[in-house]
């Protein structure tokens, strides 16, 4: 496989290919689809940012592994 | 006419070249990979990190509890992602820095010098908080 499909910029992995790009997209996907999941089951602002806060690390985490094994 | 050579030796020398050390290559690849392990070990402490954060206002927020019975309640209710948060990863996060550190240790000459510790300063630090996560999970 043709790597790299990401470059470091600081804390961030930024895209430098379209599978990186399309990686990154799905991870917005996912993150709007929790925050519109977890909005509609919570009872109060703090308890869905909290949760949201939780789920966006997550994606966080992984989309960096990912992004750190395909950069080089 | 012997010193007309030697002059003339001299203006067709050429320019001694200075290679690039093979080691000096290794040293920068290996900062760089260290920078780039620490991003990704960063967004992986973070978890819990906040997680930690989270329950320590809850601590403050409702009378009788501590930042140890709900970590204590968190395990008990979710079992294996507070062994994957708490224990896994921190312990990998150790394992991962501590190699890093090594590899830096040993290519740059074994330094004695506080350069080192500016090179590697991130790292230590990433090994410092997760031995705190380990040691707020066991107690």
């Amino acid at each position: 496989m043709k790597f790299p499909w990401f470059k470091r910029n600081g804390i961030f992995f930024i895209p430098v290919s379209i599978i990186g790009w399309i990686i990154l997209l799905a991870g917005f996907v996912f993150a709007i689809y929790s925050f519109l999941d977890i909005d509609g089951r919570s009872h109060s602002v703090s308890d869905t940012l909290m949760n949201f806060v939780f789920i966006l690390l997550i994606i966080g985490a992984v989309y960096s592994l990912i992004a750190y094994l395909t950069s080089r | 006419m012997e010193k007309q050579n030697f002059e003339k030796k001299l203006t067709e020398m050429e320019k001694p070249e200075i290679y690039p050390l093979k080691h000096e290559d290794m040293l920068a690849n290996a900062i760089i990979n260290a920078k780039d392990k620490s991003v990704v070990s960063w967004w992986w402490l973070s978890i819990p990190l906040f997680i930690i954060a989270m329950l320590l206002m809850k601590s403050v927020y409702m009378p009788g509890t501590t930042l140890i019975s709900n970590i204590h309640e968190l395990a008990s209710r979710e079992k294996y992602m507070s062994l994957i948060y708490f224990l896994i990863s921190p312990i990998v996060l150790i394992v991962v820095n501590a190699f890093s550190i090594r590899k830096i240790y040993y290519l740059t000459g074994s330094p004695k010098s506080m350069n080192f510790l500016e090179t590697v300063w991130l790292n230590i630090l990433i090994i410092a908080l997760s031995v705190l996560i380990l040691l707020i999970y066991s107690l």
